[in-house]
């Protein structure tokens, strides 16, 4: 037992108490293999106090935009164990970018504070306790796959053998290749094996299969899986509720820059079914000319949502919903459905009764990213 | 910070089009300059012509990190540097140093084309400080194009780049000994940094100390340059 690095051991009671089932079985896993790295290494004198491996109290982050100023991370306190695999969820400007930020040193908050493994982020990133794969990274020219992954990874203190670290990003079999020659699932799977390089504490992962193919994506889920089960702590975010709950342990719902919903992803998945039991239906309009107004009050209706031009209303009773807005003369290009899933797990995410008329505009769509509608 | 030297050595050698305008072209307009029409000194113009044209192929690859710099920003591998333990003081000394040592390919390319094939003649240490000098000498100019390439975008920075070329190897006297330019030109000239650049060569060439009219002005121009690199890199850490 390695008396320097306890962190990974905790890993194991966490998965244990936290998951159930088949993933119980699995956490069994990283137990044997975690123990004996800790027997094989035990280097450095600079191990870090033992604690959480992510402390956010009371976050407030805000931008200055033409249109005035937006909040994008607004109050937010949240643990990380050592060894979790944590989701931060939400849309497109919930706010994970910028808490991914923060949680880098890329920003620093307003008010409140940020601690990683009981540093600040800067100094945590300079000890080499933080791997990262920023979201608007593209591979840099002229350089091959096992080049740039050996510079990474020279630059920590106790970094994975090269060959290793490509292997568990699955890149080996196209190591020698130039990164700006390669598919965009390979290259995500590059920049994936530049943030695990230097078996890093903690590796963080902002949108890591966005614009990815179902195909591309399964693959680097597969990677990840076998990197978590060494027991680092992972944090990744994600707009894709399968994709959370496939593959964290804990799924951290965040929207207009606060937490939402926090617990495993059963849990998460748990209360989206009861809001879909609860909510009997959507009905979607395209915008009156009067705006929104008004819309809540009618017959059913639970909340109300603008988006591109569409007013979406849930409701628990969609014909008489569907009745009252045809008395408004509201009908131009009515459409009537269930809500899905995951449609009730966003509505987790805009909770009534004060709907957004109007969002406002995210860091992330300023930032050129295009607006996704889930 | 060594490993990330050769990483950017590596990148720059392996670009195509930084050979051919760092090194293929100072070469072939030394060649040029030399052999076509000219009359008078020849063998004095083309030790002259020599430096002038290794001390502008110089500056060709010192600014040309500029352009690197500003198209890893929008790539955002900048913004990944910043995440590994780099750190930033590191990560630009490290692009400062690997754009030194992409200098000395062009610095030698030029001299040997003038022992080679014009014949140019000197003395063994006259070559080896040369080398030196113009080698070390090229860093105020590195140092101008990391701050150009912290501060604009790879499109801006392309042109800045050229317009900063041109005017140095005008004014300065790199293609043209400055006697040949009216009298203000010329006095305006002994204050740019390609001057002072050139200015070591030449009193090597001659054999002579150089003075220290040319040592303190490249010196003052490193001061300048560096301080412009520093806060370009600080603005661009804000937005990085």
């Amino acid at each position: 037992m390695c008396p320097c690095r306890p962190a990974r051991t905790l890993r194991n009671v966490i998965g244990m108490t936290r998951t159930t089932g088949k993933r119980a079985a699995e956490s069994q896993e990283p137990a044997g293999r975690a123990t004996s790295t800790q027997a094989a290494g035990c280097p450095g004198a600079d191990s870090t106090p033992p604690g959480p491996a992510v402390v956010f109290t009371a976050a407030v982050k805000t931008f200055g935009t033409p249109g005035g100023t937006v909040r994008a991370v607004d109050g937010i306190d949240l643990t990380v164990g050592r060894g979790e695999t944590v989701a931060l969820l939400g849309r497109n400007g919930a706010g994970k970018s910028t808490t991914i930020g923060l949680l880098l040193g890329l920003d620093t908050p307003d008010s409140g504070t940020v601690r990683l493994l009981g540093r600040d982020p800067e100094s945590a990133v300079r000890a080499g306790l933080v791997g990262a794969m920023l979201q608007e990274g593209r591979p840099i020219p002229r350089v091959t796959v096992r080049e740039l992954v050996r510079f990474v990874a020279s630059t920590y203190p106790r970094p994975l053998p090269v060959a290793e670290a490509l292997a568990l990003a699955g890149v080996s079999a196209y190591a020698d290749r130039r990164v700006d020659k390669l598919s965009g699932g390979q290259t995500q799977r590059v920049r994936f094996a530049v943030a695990l390089a230097g078996d890093p504490e903690l590796i963080m992962l902002d949108e890591p299969t966005a614009a990815l193919d179902v195909e591309a994506r399964r693959a680097f889920w597969e990677s990840m899986r076998s990197y978590t089960r060494r027991g680092n702590t992972v944090l990744f975010s994600t707009h894709y509720l399968e994709e959370a709950d496939g593959n964290a342990d804990r799924i951290v719902v965040l929207d207009r820059g606060r937490i939402v919903a926090d617990g495993s992803g059963e849990a998460i998945r748990h209360a989206a079914a009861e809001r879909s039991a609860a909510a009997g239906g959507q009905v979607s309009v395209d915008l009156p000319d009067g705006g929104a107004k008004g819309l809540e009050l009618l017959p059913g209706v639970l909340g109300v949502e603008v988006r591109g031009g569409r007013a979406l209303l849930r409701t628990e009773d969609p014909d008489a919903t569907v009745v009252a807005l045809a008395r408004l003369g509201a009908v131009r290009g009515i459409e009537v459905g269930r809500v899905t899933l995951e449609d009730a797990f966003l509505s987790l995410t805009s909770p009534p009764p004060s709907p957004p008329l109007s969002p406002s505009p995210s860091p992330d769509e300023r930032a050129g990213h295009p607006k996704e509608t889930v | 910070m060594f490993a990330y030297v050769v990483l950017e050595i590596r990148r720059t050698l392996r670009d195509t089009a930084f050979l051919v305008l760092g090194t293929g072209m100072p070469v072939l307009m030394y060649l040029l300059f030399t052999n076509l029409g000219g009359a008078g000194d020849y063998d004095e113009w083309k030790a002259a012509s020599m430096v002038g044209m290794a001390a502008y192929g110089a500056l060709v690859s010192a600014m040309s990190i500029g352009t690197g710099i500003a198209s890893d920003k929008s790539l955002g591998w900048l913004r990944q540097l910043r995440v590994i333990p780099l750190g930033p003081g590191r990560a630009v000394l490290g692009r400062a140093v690997s754009c030194v040592v992409t200098v000395l390919p062009t610095v030698v390319a030029v001299l040997l084309a003038g022992a080679l094939v014009n014949d140019v003649r000197l003395a063994v240490w006259q070559w080896v400080v040369l080398v030196l000098l113009l080698w070390v000498g090229a860093l105020p100019f590195c140092l101008l194009g990391i701050g150009n390439g912290y501060r604009l975008t790879p499109q801006s920075t392309g042109v800045v780049n050229m317009a900063c070329l041109m005017g140095f190897a005008v004014v300065g006297g790199l293609w043209f000994p400055l006697e040949a330019f009216p009298g203000w030109l010329g006095s305006v000239g002994e204050f740019t940094p390609a001057y002072g650049f050139a200015e070591l060569g030449r009193s090597t060439v001659a054999a002579e100390l150089p003075t220290a009219g040319p040592v303190v002005m490249l010196g003052a121009w490193l001061v300048v340059f560096g301080a412009y690199a520093v806060a370009s890199y600080r603005r661009s850490a804000r937005t990085v």
